[in-house]
């Protein structure tokens, strides 16, 4: 009995959550061709309903469940109907990066400085946010990234989102906020106006910024317009507009976009009318892209007693890496 | 250098609807649009907190405040592409403020005595609820009026009804059939005054879960706004909002039913002030930035 006891061997693990719990490494552990994960706790730039800090430990903790319910062996999929394994390796989550309170510049460098380093190392970093400001600096080292990695390659930019958050500045926010990242992420140097793309956007926007992004040749697809040509076909065509001469894409998942009646837990709620399902076919469009990075958004557990927003928004990052997690098998 | 050096405000200023300016009733013109509160409950609803409504309203709409915000250009229907010129809004959008507590006659007295005022001054009262019982005051402001409600409880089969709590009417809430429209056309008897009741139950409870009574069935958000866009084309002497319980059990940080109420709301706004109509001719958000 005693001899049981001391040869028990409990199932440890390592305190917390990783991403599809995956293992934690540093980013220059990281590997070309795999995910990694940088959360970005920081709801500082956000100018009202806080809470998006918690958005990338609540990321963690809900695609660690959702997988555990998954097969971990062979199955069929039955969105794509195909027989599938589970990928090993595809995925590592190099924690958080540091967030400095009151110093957006800091926390801006801090956050690039890791994507960079994942971009340069030939991996695609995935930015888990905090309010949408965080997609600039996270855009901002792949980015520079890109730009050791090849010096002429340039990237087109989707962004799904209930805003356009073109904005220059935003009141006493000024530059730096979640109405402008899309802004300063149009003025990096290896990305043009004509190959930025969003799609989602609901109710009445700044027309002296929808008028710019246009006047631009950027290109604006409503949630209405979701509605009336189909999620599949938005994507398609949105994917081909931002990829015009391009050689990656950057993926902005803002999931303020879906209605709020699902998806209550967001900082900027709309009700654009796009449901889980349509949303999920939006990502189902972007199967076969040649994502560079991305980041998801504006998960605010705070704002949403009933959690279903960040397993919804853990859906949409299922829906998404689909080709990385999954590899596709024959004979079953 | 650093992208910004000082602390950031989360909130500034005075709270009015849309960062409206506020007046006095006295100073309400033809035209205006005069925002007004009340704060109260119905003793005999299932849950406390219609009360904080009004407060929950203005809060969602500081959003909306594009007029008061220099930095921004105009707002843009993203759906119909169709730009708002706000020009005067400032002018013509107004707060004052909520009815003072008091006992329960004074409060009907003062709801009274302020939408008689307004309506006398040749403005459109907004009143932001509170109780859907103090439409019954509202309406008794206003002699002969006609009442145009969406959702809510039908109460008088003479009004004009959009897609009421289910009770055996045949009304549907589908806009898209030229006889609603007719029909409301041949209803309308324009040497009334004109009440809108706007209940949050119009809508499918799933897009709120905010309201006291429930409903399955009932309408999105773009029907609504069709319906708010031709109601605001009318000469509407006050329009009430009610049925928000923002502070129903567990929901307190769910702010879904406020915001729902407010975008249908502006569609009203921008439709009573003229500037959601279409005009050929208008600027373009292109041509708009650019002079």
């Amino acid at each position: 009995m005693t001899a049981a006891i001391t040869t028990f061997q409990p199932p440890l693990s390592q305190p917390g959550f990783r991403l599809f719990d995956g293992p934690l490494r540093d980013v220059a552990d990281v590997s070309a061709d795999q995910i990694g994960v940088v959360g970005m706790p920081s709801d500082w730039t956000h100018s009202s309903r806080l809470g998006t800090r918690f958005g990338p430990e609540a990321l963690r903790r809900a695609t660690t469940f959702l997988q555990s319910m998954r097969p971990q062996g062979a199955s069929f999929d039955p969105d794509t109907r195909r027989r599938t394994v589970p990928a090993t390796d595809w995925l590592v989550d190099c924690g958080d990066a540091e967030i400095t309170a009151q110093d957006v510049d800091a926390t801006t460098q801090a956050i690039a400085a890791m994507t960079e380093r994942l971009t340069v190392a030939g991996a695609i970093p995935l930015a888990l946010g905090g309010d949408h400001y965080n997609s600039f600096p996270a855009c901002l080292g792949y980015s520079r990234g890109l730009a050791k990695r090849a010096s002429d390659a340039c990237f087109g930019y989707i962004q799904i989102d209930g805003h356009l958050d073109f904005s220059d500045r935003l009141g006493a926010w000024g530059s730096h906020n979640h109405a402008t990242n899309a802004r300063r992420i149009s003025e990096l140097p290896n990305i043009d106006v004509s190959n930025m793309v969003w799609i989602g956007i609901a109710g009445w926007v700044d027309g002296g910024d929808l008028a710019l992004i246009e006047k631009q040749g950027g290109r604006v697809y409503s949630a209405k317009d979701v509605h009336e040509m189909g999620a599949a076909e938005v994507m398609r065509q949105a994917l081909a507009h931002a990829m015009q001469g391009c050689d990656e894409l950057y993926l902005s998942i803002d999931i303020d976009a879906m209605d709020a009646g699902y998806l209550p837990g967001t900082g900027s709620i709309v009700h654009s009318g796009i449901t889980p399902r349509q949303y999920y076919d939006l990502l189902d469009g972007l199967a076969e892209a040649p994502l560079g990075g991305l980041d998801i958004v504006e998960v605010s557990p705070p704002l949403d007693p009933s959690e279903r927003t960040e397993f919804l928004a853990a859906e949409m990052l299922f829906r998404i890496l689909r080709r990385f997690r999954t590899r596709p098998v024959t004979g079953l | 250098m650093p992208l910004r050096s000082a602390p950031l405000p989360r909130m500034a200023g005075h709270l009015s609807f849309m960062r409206a300016q506020t007046k006095a009733i006295g100073d309400v013109r033809p035209g205006d649009l005069a925002v007004l509160g009340v704060p109260f409950e119905d003793t005999s609803a299932p849950y406390a907190g219609q009360s904080l409504a009004p407060r929950a309203l203005r809060e969602t709409s500081v959003y909306f405040g594009w007029h008061a915000n220099p930095q921004f250009s105009h707002p843009v229907d993203i759906d119909a592409r169709q730009d708002i010129q706000t020009d005067g809004l400032h002018e013509r959008l107004c707060d004052l403020g909520d009815i003072s507590r008091g006992p329960n006659e004074a409060i009907h007295a003062a709801l009274r005595a302020v939408t008689s005022k307004i309506s006398r001054n040749g403005a459109c009262a907004v009143i932001l609820g509170g109780s859907d019982r103090l439409s019954q005051t509202v309406q008794s402001a206003l002699p002969e009026c006609q009442t145009a409600q969406l959702g809510g409880k039908l109460s008088n089969v003479r009004d004009f009804h959009i897609a009421p709590l289910p009770n055996g009417s045949t009304t549907t809430c589908n806009l898209d059939t030229a006889a609603q429209r007719a029909a409301f056309a041949q209803w309308r008897d324009i040497s009334k005054p004109l009440f809108v009741r706007f209940d949050l139950s119009v809508f499918e409870t799933s897009l709120s879960a905010l309201c006291d009574r429930p409903r399955l069935g009932g309408c999105d958000l773009d029907t609504v706004v069709q319906w708010l866009s031709v109601l605001g084309q009318q000469e509407v002497s006050a329009i009430m909002l009610t049925g928000l319980n923002p502070n129903r059990p567990g929901m307190g940080v769910v702010k879904v039913g406020q915001r729902l109420m407010v975008t249908a709301l502006l569609a009203f706004i921008y439709a009573r002030l003229g500037f959601g109509i279409y005009h050929p001719g208008s600027l373009t958000s292109e041509e708009n930035i650019l002079t």
